[in-house]
Parts: C-alpha cells; sequence; structure tokens
C-alpha cells in the first residue's frame, strides 16, 4: 500500500541540531566547504578523485552527529535520472570509442568506457548530493540566509544589496516545505475525488490536462501564501534600508584552520587524480 | 486620547465595484478593549488593513496617533503602533527560528543588536516563550505560532494588537491561552482590538462592532447588542450570540452578554423555572451494524526514519460502525488529521493494519483508488482545491472519475449541490474564483458529497465560518449521517461533537477515549485532554450540583431548554 506522502525522502533541507563543533562554524566558513567539496568533487577525473569528497562528507558527518543513513537517503530520488544516463550509454556508442565491449544487445553495446562514465557519474552525482545534504544537516536556514549575506557583503560597493538577496533566498527556503504541503494536500483531496495522476492515457494535451487538477490550484495556493507572507513582512515594517541584525557570527576557535582545511580539501582529489594516473 | 480615529473611511479594492467598507466611523481610546464581529465577507479583515496602516482608506481618514495613515510619516507610525496578528499561523512567521523571527521587527527599525536582544528576551517572556528562542519557528504548535505572532508584535513596541480571526484555527486549550494573553496585554495598559466569529470571544470585550456589508451598524456594549432583538441588527441573524444568551434568552430570563455555567446555573436554580424533565430522544447505534472501519494497533509517523520524525499515531485500535458520525476531537498536533487519512489509504501506517470497508488495505492488490472514492475525505480548507473555471464543473471532476455521463453526471452534480445549499441553477455556471468563502466550502463539500461514496471523511469541515454557515454544515452532515452514511469527521467544535454518535478523544497520537457524546462529556472527561465541555454539559452539571436533577443529561442547548421548558 503506498500512502501520499512526499518529505519523507527528503534530506536536503533538513536541519540536524545536533551542536557539534561543525554546527557551531561561521555560516561562510560552511559554505566555503560545500563550495570546496563540489568542485573538487565535479573536476576529479579519477575514481579515487570523485569518491573523496563523499568519503569526507560522510566522515565530517559522522563528527557531526548525521547519520550517514540519512545522507544516502537523500540520494535516493535521483536513482531514475542515473538508470536514464545508463541506458542512454548503452544506446547510443561514442564516436572513437575502441574500449572493450563488456555486454552487447543486437545493434547496442556497453563498452568499458561507458561503463566507466556511468560509474563516473554516479559517485559524483552521489557525492554532491551528500554533500549538500549534509550543509544543510549543519546550517540552520537562519544561518544559510546570513551567510548567503556576509559573503556577498562585499558586493554592497557595486551597488547589490546583500541583505535582499539573503532574504530572497531565506523566504524561498521558507516556502520549499509550504509549497510541498499545500502539493500534498491538494493531491490528497483530488485523489479522494478519484484523480489518478501519472496514469493519463492519450495524446500530449490529455496527459497534461490529468495534471491540471493539481497545477491550478496550487500555484493558487503558493501565490496566496506569498501574498500573507509580504503582508506580514509589511505589517512588521520591513524595510530594506538601514536594517540592522540580531544574529552575529563570533569566530571559532580554529575557524581560520576550518577554512584552510577546506582549500586542502579542495585540492586533494586533484593529489589523488595526479597518482591515480601515476599508479 | 483616542489612539485609533476613522471618518467616513471607505475602502474598495482594485478591480472591485462595490466598496468592502463603506464610510466608517469610530474611535478606540488607548487602553480600551474592542471586539469586531461580522459574517464572512463583512469587511472585518480589511478594517484591520485599514488601521493597521497597510492599505490607505479609498475615501475618508484614518488617523493613529493623531497622523493619517494616507502619509508616508502616518503609515509608519501606524505600522509600528499597531501590531497584526493573522488568522494563519504559518503564514505570519518570516525567520526560521524563534527568536529571529521576533528580532524582525526590531530589525527593520535598525535598532542596534543590544536593543533588539533586550526587546526579543521581553516579549517572549511576556507570551511565555521564553525557553524556546532557538527552536525553529515551524516546529511549534499553532498556538505557540500565534503567541510568537503577539511577541513580533510587541517587539515592535506597538501600542495597540490587532487580531484577525487569530483564534480560528486553535483547539479550545490553545484558543483560551491567546484569549487570556489578550486580556492580560490590556490589562498592562495596550490596546486590542479582535476580529471574530465566535460571539463569546465577543462578549470578552467591553465594547463591540458589528460591520454588515461593509457598513458598521452597531457600536456598543455586548449587553446591549445580545439583548437587543434581530430585528434592529439583522446581523445577529447570522451571527448568533453566546451560549448563556441564548439558553437565557430561551428560558426567559435577562440575557447577559457574559456569564458561567455555575453563575447561569445558580439563576436558574433560583428562578423557579418549572422542570419538565422531558428527554429529548436521540438515535442510537445498531449494536450489530458491520464495521465501516476497523484500525489494529496502528502507529503512524511523519518523516519516518529521518532526524526529525515526528510521531502522529501509537498503537490506534478504533472500530467505527457502519452507519454511524464519529466525531474525532483533541488538541492540534494529536493525529486526528491521520487518522483521517489513514481510513482511506491516503497515509499508509508504518504498522498495524486497516481496514476499510471490508477491504483490508495493506493487501497485495489492493485498489486504493477505489477504496478513496468509496470513502471520500475532505481535507482542511478543502475550497483551496477547486481548480476549475465553473463551480459545476468542478463537483463533476469526482463523478466523471466514477465514470459518469450524460444525463447522469448533471443529475449526481445537481443533487450535490442541493444539497451543499448551492441551488443548481443559480450556481452552475458561476466563476470558482468570485464565490464567497462559505460558497466556497460548500462547492468543495458538494465535490465530495457528489462522489456518493458509503462513507464520508470530513477534516474539520466547518472551521474558519460564520456561525449560520457552521450550522447549515453541520446540519448537512448530520443529514448524511441519518441517511445512512458513515461519517468521520475531526472537530474543534465541542458542540459539533456532542451531536455525533460516537466521539473518540485523540491526545498525543493516542485515543484516550471512545464513546457515545454522554460517556465522553460526563463520565469519562479529563481536564488533561485540553478541551471544553459543550455549554450546556457544564451548566447541566452545575444544577446538579445546585440539587436541580433533570433526569436526564442533555448534550446540547435545545436538549436543556427542552427539559427545562
Amino acid at each position: 500500500m503506498r500512502g501520499i506522502e512526499f518529505f519523507r525522502n527528503v534530506s536536503i533541507g533538513q536541519y540536524v541540531d545536533s551542536g557539534s563543533y561543525i554546527h557551531s562554524l561561521r555560516p561562510s566558513t560552511k559554505y566555503l566547504w560545500l563550495i570546496a567539496l563540489m568542485v573538487s568533487g565535479i573536476a576529479a577525473s579519477s575514481w579515487v578523485g570523485a569518491a573523496f569528497p563523499f568519503a569526507l562528507a560522510l566522515a565530517l558527518g559522522a563528527r557531526a552527529g548525521v547519520r550517514p543513513g540519512f545522507l544516502l537517503r537523500g540520494a535516493k530520488p535521483i536513482l531514475p535520472l542515473l538508470a536514464l544516463v545508463a541506458l542512454l550509454q548503452f544506446l547510443f556508442s561514442w564516436p572513437g570509442d575502441d574500449s572493450a565491449v563488456l555486454l552487447s544487445l543486437g545493434p547496442f553495446s556497453a563498452t568499458a568506457m561507458e561503463a566507466r562514465l556511468v560509474g563516473m557519474t554516479f559517485i559524483r552525482t552521489l557525492g554532491l548530493m551528500t554533500v549538500i545534504g549534509l550543509f544543510t544537516s549543519v546550517t540552520a536556514e537562519g544561518e544559510s540566509m546570513h551567510g548567503v549575506e556576509d559573503i556577498l557583503s562585499p558586493l554592497e560597493r557595486l551597488g547589490l544589496r546583500p541583505q535582499r538577496l539573503a532574504l530572497a533566498f531565506g523566504v524561498a527556503l521558507r516556502f520549499v516545505p509550504i509549497v510541498a504541503g499545500e502539493l500534498e494536500d491538494i493531491a490528497k483531496a483530488q485523489a479522494s475525488r478519484g484523480a489518478d495522476f501519472g496514469s493519463g492515457r492519450g495524446g500530449p494535451l490529455k496527459k497534461a490536462r490529468a495534471y491540471l487538477p493539481l497545477f491550478v490550484p496550487v500555484t493558487l495556493r503558493a501565490l496566496e501564501r506569498a501574498e500573507s507572507m509580504a503582508e506580514a513582512m509589511e505589517a512588521r515594517g520591513y524595510s530594506e534600508e538601514g536594517r540592522t541584525r540580531l544574529a552575529s557570527y563570533p569566530k571559532r576557535r580554529g575557524e581560520g584552520l576550518a577554512r584552510i582545511a577546506a582549500l586542502l580539501a579542495c585540492a586533494a582529489p586533484f593529489v589523488l587524480d595526479y597518482f591515480a594516473q601515476r599508479l | 486620547m483616542p489612539l485609533i480615529e476613522l471618518e467616513g473611511a471607505s475602502y474598495t479594492y482594485p478591480g472591485s465595484l462595490s466598496p468592502a467598507l463603506d464610510s466608517i466611523s469610530f474611535s478606540i481610546d488607548e487602553g480600551e478593549y474592542v471586539a469586531v464581529v461580522g459574517a464572512n465577507g463583512s469587511g472585518k479583515s480589511s478594517l484591520l488593513r485599514l488601521l493597521d496602516g497597510l492599505r490607505p482608506p479609498s475615501s475618508g481618514e484614518v488617523r493613529v496617533s493623531s497622523l493619517a495613515t494616507s502619509s508616508r510619516e502616518g503609515r509608519a507610525r501606524a505600522l509600528r503602533a499597531v501590531g497584526l496578528v493573522f488568522q494563519s499561523p504559518v503564514d505570519q512567521i518570516v525567520s526560521s527560528s524563534v527568536e529571529e523571527d521576533v528580532a524582525f521587527g526590531p530589525e527593520n527599525l535598525g535598532l542596534p543588536r543590544t536593543e533588539i536582544r533586550r526587546r526579543v528576551d521581553a516579549a517572549l517572556a511576556a507570551v511565555g516563550l521564553a525557553g524556546e528562542t532557538r527552536r525553529p519557528s515551524h516546529f511549534l504548535s499553532a498556538g505557540q505560532q500565534q503567541r510568537l505572532a503577539i511577541a513580533g508584535a510587541l517587539a515592535l513596541d506597538a501600542r495597540c494588537i490587532a487580531f484577525d480571526e487569530a483564534t480560528a484555527m486553535l483547539d479550545p486549550a490553545a484558543r483560551e491561552t491567546v484569549l487570556g494573553l489578550m486580556e492580560s496585554l490590556v490589562a498592562s495598559g495596550r490596546t486590542v482590538v479582535h476580529v471574530t466569529q465566535d460571539m463569546d470571544e465577543a462578549a470578552r470585550a467591553p465594547r463591540v462592532l458589528v460591520l454588515d456589508s461593509g457598513r458598521l451598524v452597531f457600536d456598543g456594549s455586548p449587553e446591549e447588542l445580545f439583548a437587543s432583538d434581530g430585528d434592529s441588527i439583522p446581523a445577529l441573524a447570522v451571527l448568533g450570540r453566546p451560549d448563556c444568551a441564548v439558553l437565557a434568552r430561551a428560558l426567559g430570563l435577562p440575557a447577559l452578554a457574559r456569564e458561567s455555567a455555575a453563575e447561569l446555573a445558580s439563576r436558574i436554580a433560583t428562578s423557579h423555572i418549572a422542570i419538565a424533565r422531558t428527554a429529548a430522544s436521540r438515535g442510537a447505534i445498531d449494536p450489530d451494524a458491520p464495521m465501516a472501519f476497523e484500525l489494529r494497533g496502528v502507529s503512524h509517523a511523519y518523516l519516518g526514519g529521518t532526524a526529525n520524525e515526528k510521531a502522529a499515531l501509537r498503537e490506534v485500535d478504533l472500530d467505527i460502525p457502519r452507519g454511524a458520525l464519529v466525531a474525532f476531537i483533541g488538541r492540534t498536533g494529536s493525529g486526528k488529521s491521520t487518522a483521517l487519512q489513514l481510513l482511506d489509504g491516503l497515509v499508509a501506517p508504518r504498522s498495524g493494519t486497516v481496514r476499510s470497508l471490508g477491504v483490508d488495505l495493506g493487501g497485495k492488490s489492493v485498489d486504493l483508488r477505489g477504496i478513496r472514492m468509496r470513502a471520500p475525505l475532505s481535507v482542511q480548507r478543502p475550497e483551496s482545491a477547486l481548480f476549475e473555471l465553473y463551480a459545476a464543473d468542478d463537483v463533476a471532476f469526482g463523478p466523471r472519475n466514477l465514470g459518469l455521463s450524460g444525463k447522469a453526471l448533471v443529475e449526481r452534480v445537481r443533487a450535490a449541490m442541493e444539497e451543499a445549499g448551492l441551488g443548481y441553477g443559480e450556481f452552475r455556471d458561476r466563476r470558482t474564483r468570485t464565490l464567497s468563502g462559505g460558497e466556497k466550502r460548500r462547492l468543495a463539500l458538494a465535490g465530495v458529497l457528489a462522489m456518493g461514496g458509503e462513507a464520508l471523511l470530513l477534516d474539520e469541515p466547518t472551521s474558519a465560518l460564520d456561525p449560520a454557515t457552521k450550522a447549515s454544515i453541520a446540519a448537512l452532515i448530520g443529514a448524511r449521517a441519518r441517511g445512512g452514511t458513515t461519517v468521520a469527521m475531526a472537530t474543534h467544535s465541542m458542540d459539533e461533537a456532542a451531536a455525533a454518535d460516537l466521539v473518540a478523544v485523540f491526545v498525543e497520537g493516542e485515543i484516550a477515549a471512545l464513546g457515545d457524546p454522554e460517556t465522553i462529556f460526563y463520565d469519562r472527561y479529563d481536564p488533561a485532554w485540553g478541551l471544553r465541555r459543550p455549554f450546556a454539559v457544564e451548566v447541566a452539571i452545575e444544577l446538579e450540583k445546585a440539587g436541580l436533577s433533570l433526569g436526564f443529561r442533555p448534550l446540547s442547548l435545545d436538549e436543556l431548554v427542552g427539559a427545562l421548558a
């Protein structure tokens, strides 16, 4: 039996408050780590290099009291996408691919190079999702908003408004669960009236029409709720000029070291790449 | 000295032809406690937005601290002087943690950090949330979220707090806390404006304003308002009176606006009212009826297996006989909605078994879509799921999915709309978006009624409606149940629960008591549930204490009056 619950498999965006040292670092330091691990995971070209951010994120998660199972589950929704990548690799061949054929079926074949590409895509995506999941589990919403503000503050001289950007970012984050909740409610309401999403037969127009009972009310509700929130903000005198901030993030002991470590972690996969090629 | 003054203030929404507010004049003094009542769509919310400076009047003038809100400076002053607390707890939370949310206002004022800290701490202490500063705001209960919103207004140093039906979505205990806070705000010298559709709540204020179609039709004390007959104030027919006034009038006693059950009982006991001892006849459930729904050892948790796992139900056993009307009562978050959604397989339990209409929902090849259509659920605020352009098309969505077409479809839609109180001829071609709040609720219910299911699952079907609409929807649910449909309904209204065949009391995910309303409200009632008894029950118990035996135990004001007069 399948119920309608959307938030079960989303570990991204769920803060895990364990009060660890990693939690207490400044938001800007956490962003530095996030970017460092994402960049190195994508740019690394060897197996070990690409797997490094993934392994490190799991290890850091363990230090921060975030269970590996929780982080891994965040990658579950993208598995179908990866399966599609694998299928495409199998159906189409690369020009000039003369690596060993591992499996063939009629005109289609999987070569060693394709298998490697699929594997690398898998490990990189898994790494990315884990790193992002770790970041959101150790960074409260407010902190991630203030982090954006702090990182972008030098841009104020160029006429940009970091506070405004950060607030837009924060409100957008807050809206993810709100809209998901509305979607779940409305899906339940329509399912009670016999709606059957996804199994719509017929042409694309008919299929698209099957989603109208979801799409129209969710859009309207999201707009209504955005309006309510805008009104609540206005009622509390929201202004862009001269705002101050309650939250402050004093430097923690070892904050500088943590930042240097982030840069080292960013460089590590490239070093691993180098050794992997020499071997 | 007046804090707020309105002089011939009108407001017309952009694109609307008729004004939402029509030349309103009154003033509110510093430290006053004023209730504003009116039916759905009478202009109450628009009025608050005018007081607060959120909207300038289209004509006439609104002044806060002697400054017109149409000027830039006046608007800024009004926004600071008048804090708003809205109906929906979630929609007014701007920040992710409790203290940051309270700090939002002072941050906008550009105050230094130490001053923000001082104000945040003082405001949180005033609403009793001092221990929750670091909590994520979306993990607070609905009642706590409303207290958070009050703290947000206090931190702006608002002299007036205006509540826009801020108790409508709360359970009785949370409601009592917020009402108590209003009184302590008044005691500390602040002004309170309370927009409400609940006359018992309105009667707590010494002054009541009544709005009817955008016009101010009454401004006076609640005693004056509720003692007046319906002719002079037609809006009273929609709004009704506080329970104590209804009862006193029915017994021919002078009606007071606010009176406890004990006070009224002692007036009755000393007034030589003859006791007829006419026991009301109530329908009984057929003891041999087969079960429509059976839950066995059902547990469920949201975000199961994640760090934020939240238990919703624990080891629940529940039997609902066919043809019964069952009310689920309990505090917000006690598991009522989850239980309803389990019954038609919208939520799959973590453990335990659910049998619905004879089908084991855990079975391998179970047709959940079929079950959902046989026992359709109306979610909270079902009107938010309306999607068709025209009213009748929306009602037709379900019957079409059942395979109906042509004449049979039209007939089904017509019958459902009429049953929900929307004349088919008048409403079928109305645009859904142009319906009033009450009409939208009726339309959404018609969409569920049109499924013609053996059972109906209703999640707070009468919430946030005016008393007259509430009563007519409760009546239509009762009629369905008497017609043989099994109905399970979650409600915060104890009067609606008292009219059910069975009442299930949910406390923190468990069923604390299950029985007929008489057993629940007389024998098993426990104040720790965080609910309250129907007023008629409270009065009957007080009469019994005063030595006046009625010979039976009434559950509604009608039954009580029948027993006395």
